[in-house]
């Protein structure tokens, strides 16, 4: 019998080696299938995006009818400092947010943003109002509950992005 | 007249690029010992035939998008399990064929008759026993059904150095399986 015809007659019989199941758990983890940690859910970071929108408002409420006081001016001056600083890591990752979804239209991650920003509108009213401590705490949150939710929407954003052009360069190697 | 390839996995693979792990698991399931094989095959040993399956599936979980049905899934995946087998061999600085064989055209030898002495453990001892070059030109002809053009392409070599390597591998292939005693019947 000629070798090719033995081969093709008893082809099933070549394929006898099992792979270990190692292997899938590492291209499980390396492709991103493992249930995702709460740290990188973005359902999580969605609802403590909701959970501070309630925080201020009952903050706002409570304080609504409060004076003034005296020394909280210094509280002011410090936020006026911090807001600096944050809103400008928030405007470069809106932009570079920006960059990524030219195209798409209002999304949950952006109407979230949208609220937690009107919020931050009305929290700073109230700071200039009656500068307190406890809402230069809430505007301070609210820069950074933001922060963390374009991080997180970055991650995911660069991570489809990536995913993208490794398929480019996985195409061109085929 | 032109068909459609027919895709068995359509539904899985739509909902991999989802991201359903249980389609992912099912399409890994369906063909990693297959693709083992192959990549065992080629590199001629089980711990680079595993990081080869490992790298091809991750490679492949992550180009599902790029993979646009117009050949069968399997013959798609194996092609990535196949290159990434060849480079790890390449890595290796794999044997190379020797210097006389090289640069000496092989002839295509008359088919060979084998008795019936051959066996499947045989021919597998004999195919394991040849050097990494020879081994994966007759692999991906002998059992994974690629032609010359396409292991040219392949391993970066010319056509004509594919048919003379198949026709050396076979002549050192005939070689071993006689002398595991395997009669030669023309």
């Amino acid at each position: 019998m000629k070798i090719e015809d033995f081969v093709k007659q008893n082809r099933s019989a070549f394929d006898d080696k099992e792979p270990s199941d190692k292997i899938w758990k590492n291209v499980e983890a390396s492709v991103g299938l493992q249930r995702g940690s709460w740290w990188n859910s973005l359902t999580i970071w969605r609802a403590a995006a909701v959970v501070f929108m309630v925080l201020s408002v009952y903050l706002f409420v409570q304080r609504g009818g409060a004076k003034p006081q005296r020394g909280s001016e210094i509280a002011l001056k410090e936020f006026k400092d911090v807001e600096a600083f944050y809103v400008e890591q928030i405007s470069e990752k809106v932009e570079m947010i920006d960059e990524f979804q030219k195209n798409e239209g209002l999304n949950g991650f952006t109407q979230d943003f949208q609220q937690l920003e009107a919020m931050y509108m009305v929290l700073k009213e109230e700071m200039h109002a009656r500068p307190s401590q406890k809402v230069k705490d809430a505007l301070v949150l609210n820069l950074l509950v933001r922060i963390d939710l374009l991080n997180q929407q970055l991650h995911v954003l660069e991570k489809g992005y990536k995913n993208h052009s490794d398929k480019e360069k996985k195409e061109a190697n085929i | 007249m032109e068909s459609p390839v027919l895709n068995v996995h359509e539904e899985l693979i739509a909902r991999c690029r989802v991201g359903d792990r249980e389609a992912h698991y099912k399409l890994y399931k369906l063909y990693s010992k297959a693709m083992f094989n192959v990549g065992y095959r080629i590199t001629g040993n089980e711990d680079d035939a595993a990081d080869v399956l490992q790298e091809a599936f991750i490679s492949a979980f992550r180009s599902l998008e790029s993979y646009r049905g117009d050949s069968a899934f399997g013959a798609w995946l194996k092609r990535i399990v196949v290159n990434k087998a060849i480079n790890a061999l390449n890595k290796r600085k794999y044997d190379p064929i020797p210097d006389d064989d090289r640069w000496d055209v092989a002839e295509e030898e008359a088919p060979v008759e084998y008795g019936d002495e051959l066996t499947v453990e045989r021919v597998k001892r004999a195919i394991s026993q040849l050097p990494d070059g020879y081994r994966s030109v007759l692999s991906l002809y002998l059992l994974e059904g690629y032609d010359h053009q396409e292991i040219a392409e392949i391993m970066s070599i010319t056509e004509s150095t594919s048919k003379s390597q198949l026709n050396r591998a076979k002549a050192k292939l005939r070689e071993s399986l006689e002398s595991m005693g395997v009669t030669i019947k023309n």
